[in-house]
């Protein structure tokens, strides 16, 4: 079972080196290593003005590693048919999911590690850990994710609740335990006890590998899981294995019924609907003009403003290019009578009366924010007609003609 | 002659699944397609709904083919695929929205016919629901629907049988009946034989992509007169022999 395992994370890596190419040859891909070097300037900047402080600083510390330690899962890789192939070797499949938690520690502690040494320079000015003090930290980070992991390795197998093996209590309350004794009282204490809670688990789980499997939740996890992945790489190109789910939303009708039922409108009729209905886009969508409309609410400046601005509507128009295919395999649309130039059409307009929207709630605000500042609103203002125009009629054409030709 | 298809030789990739098909369907005629699996039935029906571009030979429909004029051939052609294919967006009564405004249907009358088809699949209180939750056999008859109100010259339908209730079979083969006798024609793959039997004017039999043997029934026991009486002793005798 555990070359059954290798052998499954040979094709899931070679999946994900797949994808990769596609992302990394975009782009999105420059965009997002200015944002990360922006991102790293400003804070590197802040922490030469950082002054020590003991009460928001170690909070701050709390929260970031509290909500870190929950990224990173365990990828079994199982695949929904399993359940039927593999009901004859259940008795082994215990060997083959330590593999996966193997696997998944090495990969879910690099993570850890990654985002404990980015708040190190803050650990170390607030707290004024010595070099063992930070060893011991990093230690302890580990541990708790490994607990953290065991959880989802326990609950792969069919045993009882406990209050003591809930997943608040593992992912939640243990973790804010454990860093607030060590942050506030003794990091040698936090690390003690992260080894204890450590051990026990791995005892329980010793004796969890022998019930029977809880197939169903092993399967629903792990496709949660790819679908996260595939999620992302969607953005990039065409994933089949995406699908959303729906949302009626009925109080849009009004909008929607608006299309007339003419040939030229087929398409129109149908991104329009199938953009509102898949909760996917239409999540994707309000949740950056909610995030992007309150940062423009907090943030003041004479340029800012308008990058944001810029920035979010990119963003969000970037994301929504994939939805172009989106019909592409269903095969009605291929053989309804309707001249196929309309395409490219409706979905422009579709896509530009969402940008509009954002765009009008963005200047508004920005307008709010900045009512004093005349030229930073005028800014915003151009920017985003240039901006709009520009990716609606060159770009956005141009990309789809792109993805068109790597179908 | 609603459907003329001459030589083709066609399939998926390079290889070819048909190898030179010829048969036609004339006015007013129910025509079964015949065939194991992988005989290439399905290939046939994407050729014919213009999914597929033939390697060579041709596909006429009342005298003209996709190349002419791509929205004219289509506007011929409804289409109920094997599974039911439905736009998981889309409410019930969108989906006839959707027919009617591809195939520029009066909106009126359209609806008209739609109203009467769900209250013969009791779908009629289903209007706003997602079709994308129903059964595989209440999606079918979304499909039936869906086709039905087109003003199509032919019928398209992928083997329909299967999933359905024994009602809205016999309501299927009675909307069929009622298109024959205004002239237009049907082209069903099917493997449930004894209703072909019954219902379909014609057969068309595929064995590894070439058409084995075409006629009435009448015709296919005159060629095969030791197989038996019935299309399904027929058909059974020509695929074993064929091997």
């Amino acid at each position: 079972m555990s070359t059954f395992f290798k052998q499954r994370l040979g094709n899931h890596a070679r999946e994900l080196f797949r994808y990769l190419r596609y992302v990394f040859n975009d782009y999105f891909m420059l965009a997002l290593i200015f944002f990360i070097g922006g991102a790293g300037y400003y804070y590197s900047n802040a922490l030469k003005t950082l002054q020590p402080n003991h009460t928001w600083q170690p909070l701050l510390i709390l929260i970031v590693l509290v909500f870190g330690i929950q990224l990173g899962r365990l990828a079994t890789l199982v695949k929904r048919p399993d359940y039927v192939f593999l009901i004859p070797r259940e008795g082994q499949m215990h060997s083959y999911l330590s593999r996966a938690f193997q696997y998944s520690a090495i990969m879910a502690s690099g993570i850890q590690l990654i985002i404990t040494v980015i708040l190190l320079p803050i650990i170390e000015l607030s707290l004024g850990f010595n070099s063992l003090e930070i060893i011991s930290f990093l230690i302890l980070m580990v541990t708790l994710k490994i607990s953290w992991l065991d959880y989802d390795y326990i609950s792969s197998f069919q045993v009882q609740d406990k209050w003591y093996l809930s997943k608040v209590m593992i992912r939640w309350i243990i973790p804010v335990i454990v860093l607030g004794i060590s942050i506030y009282l003794n990091v040698y204490i936090g690390l003690a006890v992260s080894i204890v809670v450590c051990v026990l688990l791995a005892f329980k789980k010793n004796t969890a590998k022998y019930n029977p499997l809880n197939w169903r939740k092993i399967i629903d996890t792990e496709e949660a899981r790819m679908h996260g992945i595939y999620q992302f790489f969607n953005l990039f190109t065409d994933v089949p294995m995406i699908s959303g789910s729906i949302k009626r939303r009925k109080f849009l009708d009004l909008i929607l019924k608006k299309i007339k039922l003419i040939p030229q409108n087929t398409y129109l009729y149908l991104y329009s609907h199938g953009i509102i209905r898949d909760n996917e886009m239409s999540g994707l969508y309000r949740r950056l003009t909610i995030i992007g409309g309150i940062l423009l609410l907090l943030v003041t400046g004479k340029i800012l403003p308008i990058i944001l601005c810029l920035l979010f509507i990119y963003l969000i128009g970037f994301q929504l290019i994939p939805f172009y295919f989106h019909f592409y395999d269903n095969v009605f649309v291929h053989i309804y009578p309707i001249n196929q130039k309309n395409q490219i059409k409706s979905f422009q307009t579709v896509i530009g009366w969402m940008l509009v929207t954002t765009a009008i709630i963005f200047g508004i605000i920005v307008g709010i924010a900045n009512y004093k500042n005349v030229n930073t609103i005028l800014g915003v203002v151009f920017g985003e007609a240039i901006e709009l125009f520009i990716f609606l009629k060159i770009y956005l054409p141009r990309r789809i003609k792109k993805s068109e030709f790597n179908r | 002659m609603t459907l003329k298809v001459t030589d083709l030789v066609g399939g998926y990739s390079q290889v070819p699944v048909l190898k030179n098909v010829n048969f036609d369907i004339k006015d007013g005629e129910l025509v079964g397609l015949i065939g194991l699996n992988g005989a290439g039935k399905s290939t046939t029906i994407n050729h014919i709904i213009g999914l597929l571009k033939p390697f060579s030979g041709s596909i006429k429909i009342n005298d003209l083919t996709i190349n002419e004029d791509v929205d004219g051939y289509k506007k011929q052609i409804a289409y109920i695929p094997e599974s039911p294919i439905v736009y998981k967006e889309l409410t019930l009564k969108e989906h006839i929205e959707m027919t009617i405004m591809a195939y520029n249907l009066d909106v009126d009358l359209a609806w008209n016919k739609a109203n009467e088809l769900l209250k013969m699949f009791r779908l009629e209180n289903k209007l706003d629901w997602f079709p994308d939750n129903f059964s595989k056999g209440m999606r079918q008859k979304v499909m039936i629907v869906c086709a039905f109100i087109t003003d199509a010259d032919l019928y398209v339908i992928d083997e329909p049988f299967l999933g359905l209730d024994p009602l809205a079979v016999d309501d299927l083969l009675n909307l069929i009946d009622k298109k024959k006798r205004e002239g237009k024609s049907i082209l069903m793959s099917t493997h449930v034989l004894d209703t072909a039997e019954k219902f379909c004017d014609r057969f068309v039999l595929l064995h590894d992509g070439h058409v084995r043997m075409e006629g009435n029934i009448d015709e296919l026991r005159n060629a095969f007169p030791d197989a038996g009486e019935s299309l399904n002793d027929i058909y059974l005798s020509l695929a074993k022999g064929g091997e």
